[in-house]
């Protein structure tokens, strides 16, 4: 869906287009001035303006001023010159016979001349466009630069108050994302939409020129459906030129300022004045080019591109003279403290070799800004014989947060060879072993290098958080069961162990159903976490909202689960925490799921697979594509399931809820019409479950056995339903035994019950087989009723095709179209105005509202009114 | 527009139920009351307008995610209200009335994400409407 236009979609002018069309068609005005800044879209402006003239047959023309032709009187209007420009003779006698010429040429009807930088045109063709102008002749639409001296004979024309006038802004942020959804043809991802607006801040030729080049160099991609930033923003020669444009006359002292700021900003102001000349300053703060804030008096570019640009054009030899005296001043003045990062940051701009204790100081600095990148570049410039305990864990977090797994694996290790202290080694061996389980997907290593560990590691709280990490290891590896038997060694008070308890109890307790512990636990957690403070080799807080998700979910608590996704979703984007957002994307996948939202679960889990894709983290983008491919089956679309499965069957294994991923090769069975298979592998994974303490993911699994036809599974489904607290587990059990007795009135109540947890698609099945089950036991009220309820739920499924939905007698969810008719007709609208309305034939509109009417059970307009009203 | 609004706007929007009869109710009297010359442009019953403004406000929730379904719903949109004589400026008072109209009926749901959302699919819908109606109204006629 890329479609880099040739020529972009006019955003957020229509308020300046429609005063181009008043003061055209007003018969008082002479013409239009466009003023606006460099790259503020003038000229596109101009040109629409014309085009539209052009459209309702006026006939239209265009000049341009530049410097060159302004050295040629009427040069740039010759075009319109009776005669051409060779001819000789007075000027008056040939501003007469062009304009008769004009008339003549133009039947009477008025010229559209956009005069494009009308500021650049010589005098003469500014007085013939005047005279012309005032004889109504043509319709002047000028553009005019803000800033460039206008020569007086050009503002004449407007002084007289018959030329409308319109200061042309940068987009709004909104306009922003209309141009952007309407040039990529899709939505963008949050943080890409917000460094496109940092960077561009609405200004359209700077959003053109960045976005074109992104497309073209590949930093822009779409994955998904949604266009993501995937690489560093490109300069393009172009770029260069435009903002070159911009600066490219300063005088040397004020270029000197921009080119300090580009590289090192902000700048006190008060070193500024030491530097420059103040009214340089003060010239470049009137330009618009540097703004001063007043809170701190620091000094900054205006403009954030034109930084990128003066950057990249800047000779290397002259950054690093700045850098690195820069660097020298800042050191001289503070030492230690948080310039050490800036400090790093230039001297290793400039090509040199910083002191390795300021490059491993400005890394930790860098990591408490989760800024992995930056660490990982300081760090790599260390020395590695230089490179202490400390500054490998630093680098190995850094590595493992980038996807380099292999080299996080590596430099971890070497870290633990070195003599680091207890507290350091307690570090890398989690976060090697972390590194293990997530990056390489080996728990079986992870938990090798946590029993290592805890040989050595002895002292009273680090062994104990060591032992939480083994828990925490068993949970995410497919084991809830001897994760929380390990928890059991767990006691201890300290603040940082309790955090990993809780990330570790949290999931495998949900797990076992126990739904109310979980959310204490996970609730705790995250305010334990959140008082600790951003630590090295631990979990990110977000993952303790993860683990309440998670309960939610498992409690059928669907809408609380869907907000709080939302919420975390929205922290972690921000600072880019891969496993996190991965995580919050599949939960929104699975609660979707749950909530029969079928296409918007396809979408989130796809997008979670993108997201691990980009982020190389192969074992959670396992847990995605499972993910997809059971909304794929759920919304009958067997090939695109298959697809995931086989996309799936590249990676490695991945052992957290494996029990659940079960449930994409079993739904594809079933979509693909393999029921016996289908039924094995519901089993297979439900014995699997069992036996790990899978609780409420086995109910899950019986559960999807039974509804689609596969077995029994009644008993064990109310035995799960005495051991856990969840209102989904207990309402599975209870339809299971509903459904095997076909008892009409308790399906209905089932139903009734899914439908409050939000969970439609249930709901729908289960009002659709008391539907059935009233029809068997010949109460036809109670069974078209229960008709009704179905379809009306049905159609809040996006398109579900279970079985449980398709082999209803009746229970076929409303078309869009048909939708659309039965209210207008319900609303009394007669067939005919209906069909006037929707651009159908009466024909076709009685088609549909016989067909909806047989949908759902009603057999008039009056029965169609009381059937929405029940609706609402 | 970012996946989360398209989808802020749209769970917002199904809270409302099928039939957002309450909404279109709102939405009329904010717009009168903002802006009470904009009555005369609706000539048919306003209880009949409630329902088509309702039905189109679904398609178009519905067709966000797809771009080209959108353009074509939203483009042939501001073709026919091109032909009432809307004006740009009344675009801002129907994106307001629109706002307040979900401010009141969704109550707390409709907090500054939500909002932000609709502000966002707003100018979508508006700016692709313009875009019809220019295509479809020559200027100065």
């Amino acid at each position: 869906m890329a479609i880099a236009l040739q020529r972009w979609p006019i955003v957020g002018r229509r308020p300046e287009l429609e005063v181009f069309e008043r003061a055209l068609f007003s018969g008082e005005h002479t013409g239009l001035v466009i003023h606006g800044r460099a790259g503020v879209g003038k000229t596109r402006l101009a040109d629409e303006c014309r085009e539209q003239a052009a459209a309702s047959g006026l006939p239209t023309e265009r000049v341009v001023g530049s410097r060159t032709a302004a050295l040629l009187p009427l040069g740039a209007v010759a075009p319109l010159l009776a005669g051409g420009l060779g001819r000789s003779g007075s000027d008056v006698a040939l501003f007469e016979e062009t304009r008769h010429a004009l008339s003549e040429r133009h039947d009477g009807r008025r010229l559209v001349i956009v005069a494009d930088d009308a500021a650049l045109l010589d005098a003469a063709s500014v007085a013939l466009l005047g005279y012309l102008a005032a004889q109504r002749i043509i319709f002047l639409v000028a553009t005019v630069r803000t800033g460039e001296p206008v020569p007086d004979l050009l503002t004449g024309l407007w002084r007289d108050g018959r030329v409308a006038r319109v200061d042309l802004q940068d987009l709004s942020r909104t306009h922003l994302d209309t141009l952007l959804h309407l040039t990529l043809g899709g939505p963008i991802e949050a943080g890409a939409g917000r460094v496109l607006w940092e960077i561009t801040r609405g200004n359209p030729l700077y959003v053109h020129e960045l976005v074109l080049g992104a497309l073209e160099s590949g930093a822009l991609i779409e994955r998904s459906g949604v266009w993501h930033i995937e690489d560093l923003l490109p300069a393009t020669g172009r770029l260069l030129d435009l903002v070159e444009q911009r600066i490219g006359g300063l005088p040397e002292q004020a270029r000197a300022v921009i080119e300090l700021l580009a590289l090192c900003e902000p700048v006190e102001l008060s070193y500024l004045e030491t530097a420059a000349p103040l009214d340089v300053l003060e010239s470049l703060e009137r330009a618009g080019l540097v703004t001063v804030a007043i809170a701190d008096n620091q000094v900054r570019l205006a403009h954030p591109l034109h930084g990128k640009v003066v950057r990249a054009a800047m000779p290397r030899l002259r950054s690093r003279a700045i850098l690195l005296a820069q660097a020298d001043r800042l050191e001289a003045l503070t030492p230690a403290g948080p310039a050490a990062l800036r400090i790093a940051t230039w001297r290793l701009d400039a090509g040199g070799q910083p002191d390795p204790a300021i490059l491993v100081r400005g890394a930790h600095l860098a990591r408490h800004a989760h800024g992995f990148r930056l660490v990982r570049r300081l760090l790599e410039a260390v020395p590695s014989d230089l490179l202490d305990a400390g500054g490998a864990l630093l680098l190995g977090e850094a590595r493992y947060e980038l996807g380099a797994f292999e080299s996080a694996e590596q430099v971890l290790a070497h870290g633990q060879r070195l003599p680091p202290s207890e507290q350091d080694a307690l570090r890398l061996a989690v976060m090697r072993a972390k590194n293990a389980q997530w990056g390489l997907c080996q728990p079986e290593v992870a938990l090798a290098i946590n029993a290592a560990a805890r040989a050595v590691i002895t002292s009273r709280p680090l062994a104990e958080e060591l032992t939480a990490d083994e828990a925490c290891i068993l949970t995410f590896s497919g084991h809830p069961d001897q994760a929380l038997a390990v928890l059991e060694r767990v006691t201890g008070g300290e603040r940082r162990t309790r955090v990993v308890r809780a990330i570790a109890a949290a999931p495998a307790l949900a797990l076992a159903g126990r739904i109310a512990e979980a959310m204490a636990t996970a609730e705790a957690g995250y305010a334990d976490h959140v008082a600790l403070g951003d630590e090295l080799a631990i979990a990110h807080p977000a993952m303790h909202l993860v683990n309440q998700v998670f309960a939610l979910t498992e409690a059928g608590r669907l809408a609380e689960a869907e907000q709080l996704a939302l919420a975390g979703a929205d922290i972690v984007a921000v600072n880019r925490v891969p496993v996190v957002q991965i995580f919050f994307a599949a939960s929104l996948g699975r609660v979707a799921t749950l909530q029969g939202r079928l296409a918007t679960a396809r979408r989130y889990y796809a997008e979670a697979a993108g997201l691990a894709q980009a982020s190389k983290f192969v074992g959670p983008r396992r847990m995605a594509l499972s993910g997809l491919a059971l909304s794929c089956a759920m919304l009958g679309d067997a090939a695109a399931a298959a697809h995931a499965l086989a996309e799936r069957a590249t990676g490695p294994a991945f052992g957290f809820r494996g029990p659940e991923q079960d449930l994409a090769q079993a739904w594809t069975a079933v979509v693909s019409q393999r029921p016996a298979e289908a039924a094995r592998a519901f089993r297979a994974a439900a014995a699997q479950a069992a036996s790990t303490g899978h609780r409420t993911i086995e109910s899950w699994l019986l559960h999807d056995l039974v509804r689609t036809g596969g077995q029994d599974a009644a008993t064990r489904l109310r035995e799960l339903a005495s051991k856990c607290d969840s209102p989904l587990v207990s309402a599975r059990a209870r339809h299971a035994a509903a459904a095997r007795v076909r008892d009409a009135r308790e399906l209905a109540a089932v139903a009734a019950d899914f439908e409050a947890m939000g969970a439609m698609l249930l709901a729908a099945e289960a009002a659709a087989a008391s539907a059935e089950a009233f029809t068997r036991a010949g109460d036809r009220r109670a069974a078209a009723a229960a008709v009704r309820r179905a379809s009306v739920l049905a159609t809040m499924c996006e398109g579900a095709a279970t079985p449980g939905l398709m082999h209803a007698a009746g229970a076929v969810p409303l078309s869009g179209r048909e939708r659309e008719i039965v209210i207008l007709a319900s609303d009394g609208m007669a067939s005919k105005d209906i069909a006037e309305r929707l651009y159908l034939s009466v024909r076709t509109v009685n088609n549909h509202l016989q067909h909806a009417y047989a949908k759902l059970g009603v057999s008039s307009r009056a029965g169609l009114a009381e059937v929405l009203r029940s609706e609402s | 527009m970012t996946p989360e609004q398209i989808e802020l706007v749209q769970s917002s929007f199904e809270r409302l139920g099928p039939d957002p009869a309450a909404l279109a109710t709102r939405f009329y009297q904010e717009l009168f009351g903002r802006d009470p010359g904009l009555r005369p442009l609706f000539t048919t019953d306003l209880a009949l307008q409630k329902v088509r403004f309702a039905a189109k406000l679904t398609e178009i929730v519905q067709a966000i995610p797809r771009l080209d379904e959108l353009l074509a719903q939203t483009r042939a949109l501001g073709a026919r209200h091109a032909g009432y004589g809307v004006r740009v400026a009344d675009y801002n008072t129907v994106g307001e009335a629109l706002l307040a109209a979900l401010a009141a009926v969704l109550g707390d749901g409709f907090d500054p994400a939500t909002r932000e959302a609709w502000i966002t699919a707003y100018s979508l819908v508006a700016e692709t409407m313009l875009q019809g109606a220019a295509d479809a109204r020559p200027i100065g006629r």
